[in-house]
């Protein structure tokens, strides 16, 4: 990477095209992927382990309505539990609304969502975006892979794994130091395998998960039934990695900050990075 | 410096045709919406049957895994009293046509449906919504029927037609391919966990096509038609709820 004059610090070339593009890119498909996904939850919010789950079925954690005698469209707000194992939290007023679908009964969901947000196109544009995010991840890892990126930018360094140097690094966190210097130019320990886990742990969960949800999917390859524990266990394993994606973007996002917000955004859109307590004479 | 100036032209250019694009879309919004909809459609159905194959049967289960209760969903029970007499009738006077563009129309009693060879499968039911629940479906193939009727080279699809009438007045009806309608566990139901079909799960016949999701699945079946197109039937997307609802055809996902 040539070093760059810029306003008097070294300016290196952080991100090539191929990342920056599917940074984004991904970022647009896991923001619907996620809003698309919560609508899909919302008609049924409840999560089960297993092969079966359903309304006469116990879940792992479900949101259902207190209401004797079942829910009612007219008592606001609607009675609600929150149900986890054995445990059980009253959320009335906070999470719980009753829908009514004419001929299909009542409904009992997490948020009410205008009736122009269609279910069945919800599950349309998860699939279609499902697809982005699919091809997205195929070509970014071939990248990764091609360019030699993945050895030197994400598998730890030897030197990163001693113990002290965890230590160090988990402290640097602690204390949301700012890199400089060299030590800016690479992935810190933590930083590499944050991206390593949501690179190929993560989003292959995700893809793998929402393929067995496909009867057509898994007629083909029933493998995926036992290897997620049940259709049900995948669909749970789903909404499990999608929170914690969640809680990814927002641990990236306050790291942003503490990184410089300027600086790291300049250098996922044009490329370029300023090292900070650097001088070029 | 000039590297800076061709930068600079090189983003406006490039914000000038984005916001030019963005405009253009928002005016064609709705179908470019629609296209891109419905290329991923495709895109699942083409990729699927070209690593699935043809002959990939769907899961099944053994008598104990039935599920206790199996929910019933959608319609509970057809409105209207001419439905109400069939039920009393035990279907006596009810008869599946099959019909469209076939060499030879049919009309089928449950008793006629019967006598043709059948299948039993315990499959897993699985909901658009996230739930699922298993029981044993005993029905006649679909390929069986068709194989009676003859469809001409020119069709292209099976249409349901069915006797329930949603809340929007209009009849529910679904349609599949002749590839999944030819799969060997796609079979036309009329009894399930070893009884009559019942009311709130269809009767007197309902679709079972185990590689595709819950609603494709249509209870009430009352008619068959073979057709070389889907666009002139309701509002042209092959099935209520892909016309009420935005759902996909394609529901193998």
């Amino acid at each position: 990477m040539d070093p760059l004059r810029h306003d008097g610090a070294e300016v290196v070339l952080r991100h090539r095209v191929p990342v920056r593009l599917w940074h984004w890119i991904s970022v647009l498909a896991i923001v619907g992927l996620l809003f698309t996904g919560f609508c899909i939850l919302n008609v049924h919010p409840r999560l089960y382990w297993g092969e079966v789950g359903n309304a006469y079925t116990p879940a792992l954690l479900a949101l259902e309505s207190s209401e004797p005698g079942g829910p009612r469209p007219t008592t606001h707000p609607a009675p609600a539990v929150l149900r986890f194992g054995n445990r059980q939290y009253d959320v009335t007023g906070r999470l719980g609304v009753v829908a009514d679908a004419g001929g299909d009964g009542l409904y009992f969901l997490i948020a009410n969502t205008p009736e122009s947000w269609q279910f069945g196109a919800m599950r349309a544009w998860h699939f279609a975006i499902a697809w982005i995010l699919v091809l997205g991840w195929i070509g970014y890892a071939i990248y990764l892979i091609a360019s030699g990126e993945f050895r030197s930018r994400l598998l730890p360094q030897v030197s990163q794994l001693r113990p002290r140097a965890i230590a160090n690094d988990v402290i640097k966190h602690l204390k949301l130091h700012r890199a400089s210097g060299e030590e800016a130019k690479s992935y810190n320990l933590l930083q590499k395998l944050s991206y390593l886990v949501v690179i190929f742990v993560l989003l292959p969960l995700m893809i793998l998960t929402g393929l067995t949800m496909s009867n057509a999917v898994t007629a083909r390859f029933p493998e995926l039934y036992s290897m997620f524990g049940g259709r049900e266990s995948a669909r749970t394993i789903h909404f499990l990695c999608a929170f914690a994606l969640v809680l990814f973007a927002v641990i990236h996002l306050v790291q942003l900050f503490v990184a410089g917000f300027v600086n790291e955004m300049r250098s996922m859109i044009t490329g370029r990075f300023a090292i900070r307590g650097s001088r070029i004479p | 410096m000039s590297e800076k100036i061709t930068r600079r032209a090189v983003v406006t250019a490039a914000s000038v045709a984005a916001l030019g694009l963005a405009g253009g879309a928002a005016l064609r919004g709705a179908r470019i919406k629609d296209d891109f909809l419905k290329a991923s459609e495709q895109l699942t159905l083409r990729a699927q049957r070209l690593v699935l194959g043809r002959r990939t049967l769907a899961r099944e289960f053994s008598a104990r895994d039935v599920s206790p209760v199996f929910p019933v969903n959608g319609t509970h029970v057809p409105p209207g009293a001419a439905y109400q007499e069939l039920v009393a009738s035990g279907f006596r006077d009810w008869a599946l046509k099959v019909e469209g563009l076939v060499r030879h129309p049919l009309s089928l009693s449950l008793a006629q449906l019967a006598l043709l060879e059948s299948r039993t499968q315990t499959t897993m039911h699985c909901c658009d919504e996230g739930w699922n629940a298993v029981a044993t479906w005993t029905g006649v193939p679909l390929a069986r029927v068709l194989a009676l009727a003859e469809p001409l080279t020119r069709a292209a699809y099976v249409v349901f037609h069915c006797l329930d009438r949603r809340e929007d007045g209009k009849l529910y009806y679904e349609s599949i391919d002749l590839f999944d309608a030819n799969h060997p566990q796609t079979i036309l139901a009329y009894r399930m966990n070893g009884r009559s079909l019942p009311v709130g799960n269809g009767a007197p016949l309902r679709l079972r096509v185990e590689t595709q999701i819950g609603y494709k699945n249509a209870k009430y079946i009352d008619r068959i038609e073979l057709v070389d197109r889907l666009d002139g039937l309701g509002n042209g997307r092959g099935g209520w709820w892909e016309d009420f609802d935005g759902a996909v055809w394609y529901a193998a996902q």
